[in-house]
């Protein structure tokens, strides 16, 4: 399967990129520097070029070149752009209610939502969950930490997972909407101190004794949690949704590399032996092509889930290709331009360390290989 | 220490530089880094063991007085922190150059670093452009009235704007024989450029240097006739860095395997998974490989009196594997704590940025080609 897009969606991409070069790229140091997004980046996100009204090319397809755009000046729009993911699990799992209550104000009003899964104790195995959700009458008590959150700080909600029977493993696991400011919700660490990403606030939560209404766990309805419902799975399947995407950022900065390295040893072929200045021009084309075989895989699995087709392997191939490649097209990069390029003067010291974050969340590279070996191999993997 | 068979006297210093590394760069590794320089008590540690000061006591100094010992050395410093070993050797390389290639004009300026702790220098010798270590468009040429002109763009100079002075060096401008000059920092047409904060190694304080710089004639370093033997100083320089990146890679490895035997997921601690401990296996394996090639080639300059330039190729092509075998050490390190190894609290994103910036240094595309991963 090839994955061809429109001439209205290229277009859109295009003025999408040259906005985010513009626009965002000038802040990327700034938002580095203080691990924090731009005091004036609601002013900034309104000048991002609108989605056209209607593109031929599918939700999920459109979604992933998008990210892609705007990584390329740098990926701080994204997550500006970005409200979470808890969101996702409440469309997978909450009630028409819940739905209605905590979905649609995400997409009308621009609500921010949390997402906390990942604990101190666990990050990849979702079923060691050891927060737990007692009920106690018309209430849940949450006790336990998470890390990872992101925008856990500054959400309108955060969607929590935890064990409403630690003896159960992954089958206890259930979602619990946890809003803004309700007592025992702790912010323990508003942004964690990263690699990179560092303008993405990550928070690290404490719960303590932290009552929400009993109606806040998703799927609540006629005074009851039906048994068969699955929060570790719904976690899942929204990560799994968007793991492409997140390749699609991944390219988006591998590319803006290294067309500023090619731009920039282009000013300098002079200094280069023939011989070498050969030897890096294949060497630059073959990062081209590495990126459009990710590209490839990227645009199979979102056409995949246009289609209604929900693909983990699919996913787990686009999310566990690129990457990696990406980090290492970047280093190379670096050791093409030389020591130089390590310093703050140029943005790819940054990218660099931006990028190593995309094989470690949403499911590491490990987790998306043994995704794709239990699609040969069974269970055995 | 895998497989290498030391001397008496190399335990007693890879003991010596581990406990130092373990104890006081490891704690300091981050203090270094934001104030872009080696806290004074830890540069005076190292000052005092003499392990990065390699100016044997024949010529003048106290210090270890082999290649073979200065990587050992150089390899479990690292352990502790890169970016103060790289720093600290910065000043040690240069004296060693004035030690064994300088004349009566430059003993003053050796006994200043070999005896002064506040003292620093630096060896100018990386050009970038593909050139690695041991290519070299600076020109150095003597001129009818017997002075010296200097001519050529450094990277990657450490203590850029704090040296007193830099040994430059470059090839003859007629002959393109090997040459070296000291070069007072603050000398009329010396441009130094800082890089300010770097990805890592921030203690070195690196920056670049444009040289165009009338000197006295008893500014040049050796003659034209032992030219090989400053060959051999330089392939020894390329090779402290290779060092530094095997310990680096070292430690991260031996750190994350450690986490991978105490971290449990689906039941049981991640080590047990061959997924996770496959690569670090293969780390190792490549790690050992690294050193033991840096040590024959260590061992080659410690045995070669004439000095040889057929080991120039034989160096290029270590460091550039030891730089690239650290770059993936630590990478699967970082990897192999996941979330954990993305946040400071653990020391292997550290590592993992030293390790790429050790990596940007001495690089020959024609020697080191990029490959895809997938």
């Amino acid at each position: 399967m090839t994955v061809s897009l429109s001439k209205e969606l290229l277009d859109y991409a295009e003025a999408l990129k040259d906005w985010s070069i513009k626009q965002c790229r000038p802040h990327a140091r700034e938002v580095d520097r203080s691990h924090a997004l731009p005091t004036d980046w609601r002013e900034i996100m309104a000048t991002a070029p609108l989605l056209p009204d209607s593109l031929p090319d599918g939700h999920w397809v459109t979604k992933l070149v998008t990210y892609e755009a705007i990584g390329y000046g740098d990926m701080w729009a994204l997550y500006a752009m970005n409200n979470g993911i808890g969101q996702l699990v409440v469309k997978a799992l909450g009630t028409p209610e819940q739905v209605k209550r905590w979905n649609d104000p995400v997409e009308q009003n621009g609500w921010v939502t949390g997402f906390a899964l990942t604990e101190p104790g666990f990050g990849s195995d979702t079923s060691m969950v050891a927060t737990t959700a007692v009920r106690d009458g018309d209430s849940w008590v949450i006790n336990g930490a998470k890390i990872y959150c992101s925008y856990g700080a500054v959400a309108d909600y955060v969607v929590v997972f935890a064990t409403i029977d630690p003896a159960l493993r992954g089958k206890g696991i259930r979602a619990f909407v946890v809003e803004k400011d309700n007592p025992g919700m702790v912010v323990t660490k508003a942004n964690e101190h990263k690699l990179g990403i560092r303008g993405w606030p990550t928070t690290a939560l404490a719960f303590d004794d932290c009552r929400i209404p009993v109606g806040n766990a998703l799927g609540w309805s006629n005074g009851e949690l039906p048994a068969n419902l699955r929060g570790q799975a719904a976690a899942l399947e929204s990560l799994s949704v968007n793991r492409p995407n997140l390749s699609g950022a991944a390219i988006g900065i591998a590319q803006a590399a290294i067309d500023m390295t090619a731009d920039i040893l282009a000013d300098r072929k002079s200094d280069f032996s023939a011989h070498r200045w050969s030897l890096i021009s294949d060497e630059l084309a073959a990062m081209n092509s590495t990126l459009d075989r990710g590209r490839r895989a990227a645009l199979v699995a979102q056409r995949l889930l246009d289609r209604g087709q929900t693909d983990r392997v699919a996913a787990a191939t686009a999310k566990a290709f690129a990457p990696e490649n990406c980090e290492r097209i970047v280093l190379r990069c670096m050791q093409l331009l030389g020591p130089e390029a390590t310093s703050e003067e140029l943005l790819l010291e940054k990218w660099y360390r931006d990028l190593k974050i995309f094989d470690i969340f949403e499911g590491s590279g490990e987790i998306q290989r043994l995704i794709v070996a239990r699609s040969l191999v069974g269970k055995d993997a | 220490m895998t497989i290498l068979d030391l001397s008496d006297e190399q335990r007693a210093v890879a003991e010596l530089a581990r406990e130092i590394g373990m104890e006081v760069l490891s704690d300091s590794a981050r203090a270094a880094e934001a104030r872009g320089a080696v806290p004074d008590t830890v540069w005076q540690t190292l000052f005092d063991s003499g392990l990065t000061m390699p100016v044997p006591e024949e010529l003048g100094g106290s210090g270890i007085g082999d290649a073979s010992t200065l990587l050992v050395a150089l390899e479990n410093l690292a352990h502790g922190d890169a970016g103060i070993t790289l720093a600290a050797v910065s000043s040690g390389t240069a004296a060693l150059l004035l030690a064994r290639h300088g004349t009566g004009a430059h003993d003053d300026a050796l006994k200043r670093l070999v005896t002064n702790p506040d003292a620093r220098s630096a060896v100018a010798l990386y050009e970038a452009h593909g050139r690695g270590g041991a290519e070299f468009a600076t020109t150095i040429a003597v001129t009818d009235n017997g002075l010296v002109r200097l001519s050529g763009h450094k990277v990657a100079v450490p203590f850029a704007d704090s040296a007193e002075a830099f040994v430059v060096v470059g090839v003859d401008a007629t002959t393109a024989i090997p040459r070296a000059v000291v070069v007072p920092r603050k000398s009329s047409g010396v441009n130094v450029r800082p890089y300010g904060p770097t990805l890592a190694l921030g203690a070195a304080a690196w920056g670049s240097a444009d040289f165009d710089v009338t000197l006295p004639a008893d500014s040049l370093l050796g003659t034209v006739e032992d030219s090989d033997t400053l060959l051999n100083s330089v392939s020894l320089l390329r090779l402290a860095v290779a060092a530094i990146a095997v310990g680096t890679a070292q430690r991260s490895i031996e750190y994350a395997a450690h986490y991978a035997t105490e971290r449990v997921a689906f039941g049981r601690p991640i080590a047990t998974f061959q997924g996770v401990s496959f690569p670090l296996a293969e780390a190792q394996m490549r790690i050992d490989a690294a050193r033991l090639e840096c040590a024959e080639l260590a061992a080659a300059l410690d045995t070669s009196h004439t000095g040889s330039i057929d080991l120039v190729g034989k160096v290029s092509a270590a460091v550039a594997y030891a730089t690239q075998v650290a770059v993936e050490a630590t990478r699967t390190a970082v990897q192999t704590l996941g979330g954990h190894g993305y946040i400071v609290e653990h020391p292997v994103e550290l590592w993992y940025r030293s390790a790429t910036s050790l990596s940007t240094v001495d690089n020959d595309p024609s020697l080191s080609a990029y490959q895809p991963v997938l």
